[in-house]
């Protein structure tokens, strides 16, 4: 005769699960809440008033616009803009000399602008920028 | 004769000690969070040369709205100075850095008074972007 083993049935302990499922759920927030961001920094001495309008007048001004960037005058696209400056600021000697004063239209798109500041960055510029309201902010 | 009675120990379970912990350090980690803007709707512009940042003092975005938060907390640009100012308070040169999260459509108009207003209190600028994955494939 052939007996029958009877089968245990094994529950998993049904009580830790609505802890487990709250750990995870704090899990996952805090893993959401601290991923590393990336981005880029620029260093902004304060806001200062515009003095001397004479002694900025020597230096590179940069005009942006939504669809076009001028550089003292010029017309130029991004990269013929960017060997430019390289060239321009390369025969500057003093710190003084290096700032390019960038002044926007209202509505220039925020990419561009970025772009711009890093090739003046890049170049070795000392990016100002020329606000409406008559502020300059000098940006390393 | 005398019958000593029998001494009844209560001890704490320790089983649970360590969830307790756990979860207590968790939810401080969660409130020490103050600056949560995470409800704030926006996108971040794509740069194919970005690199990792430090944790900012505090933040500022720029919604898809065009709408500017402080630390999550709407702000107009005129009080933005002074409520940096206030965050930043004695903090070194160097570790005032200020995250600057700016809606990809954004245009000058929004975003310049805002540059003034941390260059006004002093922050050192970040601004959040993402890598650029396609220009930088190719």
């Amino acid at each position: 005769m052939k007996l029958k083993r009877t089968k245990l049935l094994v529950d998993p302990p049904a009580s830790a699960s609505s802890d487990i499922a709250f750990i995870l759920i704090i899990f996952f927030l805090v893993c959401a809440a601290v991923q590393p961001e990336s981005g880029i920094a620029q260093v902004l001495p304060k806001t200062e008033e515009k003095t001397d309008k004479r002694e900025q007048s020597k230096n590179l001004e940069v005009s942006i616009t939504r669809s076009s960037i001028v550089l003292n005058g010029s017309p130029l696209k991004l990269p013929e803009f960017a060997q430019r400056l390289a060239k321009d600021l390369s025969e500057k000697e003093r710190d003084a000399d290096r700032i390019v004063i960038v002044k926007s239209a209202p509505d220039t798109p925020y990419l561009l602008w970025i772009e711009v500041s890093q090739i003046i960055e890049k170049a070795g510029g000392i990016l100002t920028l020329e606000l409406e309201t008559d502020r300059v902010i000098n940006v390393e | 004769m005398k019958i000593e009675r029998k001494r009844l120990t209560a001890s704490i379970p320790a089983f649970a000690m360590g969830d307790i912990g756990f979860l207590l350090l968790i939810f401080f980690v969660i409130l020490a969070r103050a600056q949560d803007d995470s409800h704030v709707q926006w996108q971040p512009a794509q740069l194919p040369e970005v690199e990792m940042v430090a944790a900012p003092l505090a933040s500022v975005t720029i919604d898809v709205g065009f709408k500017t938060y402080l630390d999550g907390k709407e702000i107009s640009n005129d009080l933005l100075a002074g409520s940096l100012s206030a965050i930043l308070g004695d903090t070194p040169a160097g570790e005032r850095s200020v995250f600057l999260k700016v809606h990809k459509e954004a245009k000058a108009s929004h975003f310049e008074p805002v540059i003034a207003a941390i260059s006004e209190a002093g922050g050192d600028l970040v601004h959040i972007l993402e890598p650029d994955k396609t220009s930088s494939n190719q």
